[in-house]
C-alpha cells in the first residue's frame, strides 16, 4: 500500500499540470495575504461583514480553492484507477497486492499531494501574517479530499480516460456552478446538489465538515467494492 | 499442500463458458505445461487463478489456501501475465524496483541489475520501457514475475514472439528455478515447445482439459503406429500395397504417395524387417526409407 501511495504521489508531483497548480496556488495566497498585509484597512472592513480576522489571510487560497478545486483535482486524478485499468498495468498490481490496497494506498496518494500543496502555501500565509487558521486548513483539506474520492469514483466507473479527462473538465467547471446556485436558490431540481456537493457545508459550523468527509468516504468505499467485483 | 487445485472451475464472458469444469491439480516443484489454441482459454485460466478475473464458479486453491483468501498468498506467487502494457514511463530498473517492492522483495540495487542480466535485458535498465522492443517488454515480464522469491511463478506464453535464442534463454531459466525448488506453471499454444521443459502437460479443448500426462504419456498415446516413407522403383500404387498386404500378412496401410515416396502405416516399427523383404520379394527394388516421427503437436494440437 505504501509503495503504491509514494507511486501515486510522485506521479502526481512530476506532472507539468501539478507543478504549475502548485504554483497558482501558492502565488494566489502569497500574493493575497501579502495585499492584506499592506492594506491593513480591508482587513478591518473585512470584520464588520463578519469574517474573522484569523481567516481574512487564506480567504484568497480559500476561495481559489473553492472555485477551482474540482477542476485542479480532476486534472490530476481523472484517470487515478482508470489509467491502469486500461492499460491493464492493474494486473501487475494485483498479482502483487489486494485490490484495496490498490485504492487505499491511490487515494492516499493523491491526497498527501493535496496535504502537502495546501501546507506549503499556509506556511508562506502564515509567514506573511503569522497565523494559521486551522479550521480552515482542515476544511480546505477535506474539501479536497472528497473531491478525491470522487475522482476515484469516476474514474473506477467510467474505464476511458479520455471520457474521464472530458468529463472532469465538464464537471470541474459545472459542479462549483452548481453547487454554490444551490445554496442561494430555492428550486427542487437543485436540492441534490445542495446536499452532495460539500460547498453548502462549508458555510455552516465547523462541525458540518464531517457531513462531506463522510460522502467521500462512501464515494471511496463504493470504488473499492466496484473494484472488487471487476474482471481486470 | 498442493501447488494448484482447481475443481470444476468454471468462467463465463457474457453468455460463452470460456472455461467449463476445469479440474487439475499440480504438486509442488513440478513444472506444469499449460496448451491449448489461441482463445482456447488459457490466459482466462491464469487470470482466475491470480486475482485478476472472477471466477463464475467452482473453486480453486494456491500453495494451500483457498481462492478466496488468495490475497494472503500473493506474495508467494509471481505471475507474468498475457498483457501487461507495463508502465511506458518508466525506466527497466525503477519498474522493477516498484514491483519488488510491491512484492516484498528486499534485493539491493546491484542484484535488481542482476536480475535484468538474467532475463538477457544486460544494461537496459537505465532506458524507459517505451522504447523496448517486443522482446524486451516480455522478458522484464518475466524479470517482475521473479521477484520476491515466489514458490509458485505462473507464466503465460513466455516465450511466444521471442526469438529462438531467448526462448532458449526462458527454457533454462526455467529448469534452473525447478532445480531452486520453484513450481512452475506456464502456458504456450506450441505443444512440441513446452514439452521440452514440462514435467506434465494438460491440453485445455473447448474449455475443459481433454488431455493430461507427461510428455512420454502423451507420445505413447500418439502412437498409433509409425508412419514410414519409402521410396521404391517402381513408386508404390494402393493396389501394390493391398496386394503386399495380403501376401505378407502384414498389418500394412497405405496413406499416400508423394512424389516418388510413399507414406506407409504400420502398426510399430518391429514390422520393419518384414516388410522390406516383403518388398524385395515382391520384385520391387528399395531405394530409401524414412520413419516419420509425428510429433506432440502433430497429433494433439493439429488433428
Ligand atoms: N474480458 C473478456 N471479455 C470477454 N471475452 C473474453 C475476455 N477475455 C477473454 N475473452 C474470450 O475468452 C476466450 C479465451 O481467451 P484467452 O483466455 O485469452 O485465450 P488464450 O490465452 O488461450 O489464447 C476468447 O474467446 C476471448 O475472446
Ligand atoms: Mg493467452
Amino acid at each position: 500500500m505504501i509503495h503504491i501511495l509514494k507511486r501515486e504521489f510522485t506521479d502526481s508531483i512530476k506532472s507539468i499540470r501539478a507543478i504549475l497548480i502548485i504554483l497558482f496556488i501558492t502565488f494566489v495566497s502569497y500574493k493575497s495575504a501579502l495585499f492584506l498585509k499592506e492594506n491593513p484597512f480591508l482587513i478591518s472592513e473585512l470584520g464588520k461583514e463578519g469574517i474573522k480576522a484569523g481567516d481574512v489571510y487564506s480567504a484568497g487560497l480559500s476561495l481559489i480553492v473553492f472555485i477551482f478545486g474540482f477542476l485542479f483535482v480532476f486534472a490530476i486524478s481523472h484517470d487515478i484507477v482508470n489509467s491502469e485499468t486500461e492499460m491493464k498495468t492493474m494486473r501487475l498490481l494485483v498479482t502483487k497486492t489486494s485490490r484495496p490496497q490498490v485504492m487505499f494506498g491511490k487515494l492516499l496518494g493523491a491526497t498527501l499531494f493535496w496535504v502537502v500543496t495546501i501546507s506549503v502555501s499556509y506556511a508562506i500565509i502564515s509567514l506573511i501574517s503569522q497565523v494559521w487558521n486551522g479550521e480552515e486548513y482542515l476544511r480546505t483539506l477535506i474539501f479536497l479530499f472528497y473531491i478525491i474520492c470522487l475522482a476515484v469514483f469516476i474514474s473506477t466507473i467510467v474505464p476511458k480516460t479520455k471520457l474521464t479527462m472530458f468529463l472532469g473538465i465538464l464537471l470541474g467547471i459545472a459542479l462549483p456552478i452548481l453547487g454554490s446556485v444551490s445554496m442561494i436558490i430555492d428550486k427542487w431540481y437543485l436540492v441534490p446538489f445542495k446536499y452532495i456537493l460539500p460547498f453548502y457545508y462549508l458555510d455552516q459550523s465547523f462541525g458540518y465538515v464531517l457531513i462531506p468527509l463522510a460522502i467521500g468516504i462512501i464515494f471511496f468505499l463504493m470504488s473499492v467494492l466496484i473494484m472488487e467485483r471487476r474482471d481486470l | 499442500m498442493k501447488a494448484i487445485e482447481v475443481e470444476n472451475l468454471i468462467k463465463r464472458y457474457g453468455s460463452a463458458n470460456v472455461l467449463n469444469g476445469i479440474n487439475l491439480t499440480v504438486e509442488k516443484g513440478e513444472v506444469f505445461g499449460f496448451v491449448g489454441h489461441n482463445g482456447a482459454g488459457k490466459s482466462t485460466f491464469i487470470h482466475t487463478l491470480t486475482g485478476i478475473t472472477r471466477k463464475s464458479s467452482g473453486s480453486f486453491s494456491i500453495l494451500g489456501t483457498p481462492g478466496g483468501e488468495l490475497d494472503r498468498v500473493k506474495k508467494k506467487i509471481g505471475v507474468m501475465p498475457d498483457i501487461a502494457n507495463l508502465y511506458q514511463h518508466m525506466r527497466g530498473i525503477d519498474f522493477l524496483r516498484y514491483m519488488g517492492n510491491l512484492a516484498g522483495d528486499m534485493r539491493t540495487k546491484r542484484s535488481y541489475e542482476e536480475l535484468l542480466e538474467e532475463v538477457g535485458l544486460k544494461g537496459a535498465g537505465g532506458k524507459k520501457i517505451k522504447s523496448y522492443s517486443f522482446g524486451m517488454k516480455k522478458k522484464i515480464s518475466i524479470a517482475q514475475a521473479l521477484l520476491g522469491d515466489p514458490e509458485l511463478i505462473i507464466l503465460d506464453e513466455p516465450t511466444s514472439g521471442l526469438d529462438p535464442e531467448s526462448a532458449i534463454v526462458v527454457r533454462k531459466m526455467v529448469t534452473r528455478l525447478q532445480e531452486e525448488g520453484k513450481t512452475i506453471f506456464l502456458t504456450s499454444h506450441n505443444l512440441d515447445e513446452i514439452e521440452k521443459v514440462s514435467d506434465r502437460v494438460g491440453i485445455l479443448t473447448d474449455g475443459v482439459i481433454k488431455k493430461l500426462g507427461t510428455p512420454r504419456e502423451l507420445k505413447a498415446q500418439a502412437e498409433g503406429g509409425v508412419q514410414l516413407a519409402v521410396r521404391t522403383k517402381p513408386v508404390l500404387t494402393a493396389e501394390v500395397v493391398n496386394e503386399l498386404k495380403e501376401k505378407s500378412g502384414l498389418n500394412l496401410a497405405f496413406v499416400e504417395t508423394k512424389r516418388e515416396f510413399t507414406l506407409l502405416q504400420l502398426p510399430s516399427d518391429d514390422e520393419l524387417p518384414r516388410l522390406t523383404r516383403a518388398l524385395l520379394d515382391g520384385g520391387v527394388d528399395l531405394y530409401e526409407v524414412k520413419v516419420e516421427e509425428r510429433s506432440l503437436e502433430d497429433v494433439f494440437m493439429n488433428a
